[in-house]
């Protein structure tokens, strides 16, 4: 059985919303590099193309937790999966991270503004979690996370989550705008007492310009391996995720 | 042999950097919480106020620091178990716990990632130095490190490192690398010499540049809590990667926020809980660290003021602790001999009124108070009772419910029934981890001790 890398790659033409067609213009970088990774450690890389459920059904980071369906949907056997959002790239030489997570839930606690992350914990335990409390520092961020069998039960239960509590949900994103589904899944990881294992920032560099390490010398080539392009500042129709992504891939790839 | 812990506070004022700091005021806030929390917690507190080397540009404060804390506390006498040397940019939390519990004693460092530009340079340029390859998932920032003696030995060597190099260190330092002091020489002699590094202490214990982690603002959405995010959610708040010259000003502010929680008269934690019994030796009570969590949370000028009722004296253990921190304390129990028992314990307090009262046979009829300590009946339509009872005839209290984790499950099946009604609204749970409690009885438990709900 492989270990599967999956990612999301579903471009949108919602012109007048989040998901603009230029959105997902820098995808195919973070998909070339993950495709090199792949080859290089022996995993495969599966790619969605499309929705399962319209999008004003389901805002489109929580049809993630359709994972196991469609892997299986596919014939695809599989060990571990690594779920990671389409504006990373990985480093050529990243060590392997499955090897890396005693079979545990693995993810990398999310480093950042800490004002959004405790916002958010703060409205989701309000409105949705029965105002429960979150171990805020073991947090992580949504866009890099491995499971494995062992987890099915929770993504239906996300599932479940979502589809009990869909006007809500929706009222959340568009009043509070403190994310989609991470803060869901941490609540739910925790209330469930899913045993985790936290990678070090190395294996998913969140909001790298607040660490300043997003600049002219690519320095967080140097000092890590997995690459999040988010929270960049000034970034109209994504240009800027677009640029660095392209220069961060054609550094570690084709130089 | 008396060792306690030590928090070793460094605080040398050095008068050539009194325009780049905008005076030391600083230190002292950073002192004041300090000197508290070692009391609250039975520690030392040490201070490093006069530099051993006097020229303070060849020897750094940071640098004198870590060279000289051994030598220091044999030259004052002090039996010191694990030593924690922190900067006085800090400020401790007046309820933070304590964090020598959990060292596993090793030695401990905050993993350093807030500048990780700054860190990456710093490392590269000390490298051709040490001609060594530096594990940069394990780089700690030196402000707040935890260590004992089995360290001795290292510290020793860095000593010596310093003073047959310090020509080398002190150009790279000041002209080359010029990226901090010690921290980066340190991290690289510690992964030189093997020592083994624990860098995941808890995030709250470590909450460095407060700016760049956007931690001074707070829930501006909800409005229903205006505590900044630092204060709220942190226990050891890091005053750097701010400009060095608004250090005093923005801990003075912090510290007039927060001062008065660090009254003197909340330091005697140790004494109360050493006054009664524990779990592991007396099974109808709680742990030791049910009974800290409590006090953590409740033991302040926001509690001083307030009544608890207690459903479930038993033989009085926190009902005693119970009368320490609240203004009155109502507890009521249906057993005779348990009465009998808690009245001899609790002889010397003048705040508690013993109430015997059958929960489940009568009407509901006990006085009202601010918080509520459930800890009587343990089957399930017991703690159901005991909710809606209190529900219906308390104004909106705080619950502190015990036994949430006792097998086979039915104090937690009622309590989590109610939270997901939305009649309760678990904020956090306290006590002990089921596979960390020790039980008089040797029950095994299934979940954590305890927890509390509706706490505002």
């Amino acid at each position: 059985m492989k270990n599967i890398v999956f990612l999301m790659n579903i471009k949108l033409n919602d012109s007048a919303g989040r998901y603009t067609p230029e959105r997902s213009l820098p995808y195919e970088y973070s998909i070339k590099s993950w495709k090199r990774w792949c080859d290089k450690n022996d995993v495969e890389l599966f790619t969605l193309e499309n929705l399962i459920v319209p999008m004003d059904e389901m805002a489109i980071c929580w049809q993630r937790y359709y994972l196991f369906d469609i892997l299986e949907a596919n014939d695809i056997d599989y060990d571990q999966i690594l779920m990671v959002d389409s504006d990373t790239i990985v480093h050529p030489e990243c060590p392997n991270f499955f090897e890396m997570t005693d079979h545990k839930y693995t993810g990398v606690h999310n480093e950042g503004s800490y004002d959004w992350i405790l916002r958010s914990i703060e409205n989701y335990s309000k409105h949705i979690f029965q105002g429960r409390e979150l171990k805020w520092w073991n947090y992580i961020n949504g866009g890099f996370q491995i499971v494995n069998k062992n987890h099915k039960d929770l993504f239906s239960a996300m599932i479940s989550l979502h589809n009990n509590n869909k006007e809500n949900f929706v009222y959340m994103q568009d009043t509070y705008h403190t994310g989609t589904d991470q803060t869901p899944i941490n609540f739910m990881l925790q209330i469930n007492d899913i045993e985790t294992k936290i990678l070090p920032y190395e294996y998913n560099m969140m909001d790298m310009p607040r660490k300043e390490i997003l600049n002219e010398n690519l320095t967080m080539t140097r000092v890590g391996w997995v690459y999040h392009f988010n929270c960049i500042p000034n970034n109209k129709d994504n240009q800027a995720t677009l640029y660095w992504m392209k220069r961060t891939y054609e550094e570690l790839y084709e130089n | 042999m008396n060792k306690k812990n030590v928090i070793w506070w460094t605080g040398i004022i050095n008068p050539d950097h009194n325009e780049k700091y905008g005076g030391f005021e600083y230190m002292e806030y950073s002192r004041k919480s300090w000197e508290f929390w070692c009391k609250r917690n039975n520690c030392e507190f040490v201070t490093f106020t006069e530099p051993i080397e006097q020229d303070l540009k060849r020897f750094r404060v940071n640098w004198q620091k870590a060279l000289f804390v051994f030598d220091e506390l044999e030259k004052r006498n002090i039996e010191y178990d694990q030593i924690c040397l922190v900067d006085s940019s800090a400020i401790v939390k007046w309820n933070t716990p304590n964090f020598f519990e959990l060292t596993e004693r090793k030695f401990c460092g905050l993993r350093d990632t807030d500048n990780m530009n700054w860190t990456y340079e710093s490392i590269k340029g000390y490298q051709k130095f040490f001609d060594f390859k530096l594990d940069t998932t394990k780089y700690i920032n030196s402000g707040f490190i935890i260590f004992n003696e089995i360290h001795k030995n290292v510290l020793e060597s860095f000593k010596r490192l310093y003073y047959d190099n310090i020509d080398m260190f002190c150009d790279l330092q000041d002209n080359i690398v010029k990226k901090g002091t010690e921290q980066t020489p340190l991290n690289y002699w510690l992964q030189i010499n093997s020592v083994d590094i624990k860098t995941d202490l808890p995030l709250p214990f470590k909450l460095t540049h407060l700016h760049r982690k956007d931690m001074f603002s707070y829930n501006w959405q909800l409005k229903e809590d205006n505590t900044p995010f630092f204060i709220k959610y942190g226990y050891i708040w890091f005053f750097n990667g701010i400009p060095k010259d608004q250090r005093s000003k923005i801990m003075k502010d912090t510290w007039n926020h927060i001062k008065h929680n660090y009254d003197d008269k909340y330091t005697n934690v140790h004494n109360i809980l050493n006054e009664v019994d524990h779990k592991d030796t007396a099974k109808y009570t709680t742990s030791r660290k049910f009974k800290k969590d409590i006090l953590d949370i409740f033991y302040n000028d926001k509690y001083k003021d307030a009544t608890i009722l207690e459903l479930g004296t038993s033989q009085g253990q926190s009902t005693k602790m119970l009368s320490r921190i609240f203004k009155h304390v109502y507890t009521v129990e249906w057993d005779d001999w348990n009465i009998e028992q808690a009245k001899k314990r609790c002889t010397d307090r003048d705040n508690i009124t013993f109430i015997k009262f059958d929960l489940y046979g009568k009407k509901w009829e006990l006085p009202k108070a601010d918080v509520v300590f459930i800890d009587a009946g343990h089957e399930y339509k017991h703690v159901i009772s005991d909710i809606n009872n209190v529900v219906d005839h308390l104004d909106n209290p705080i619950f502190i419910f015990d036994d949430y984790g006792l097998p086979p499950g039915e104090v937690r099946k009622a309590i989590d029934e109610k939270v997901t009604e939305g009649v309760l609204k678990l904020n956090k749970f306290i006590g002990e981890l089921p596979e960390d409690l020790v039980h008089a009885g040797g029950t095994q438990f299934i979940d954590k001790e305890g927890c509390i709900c509706n706490l505002r």
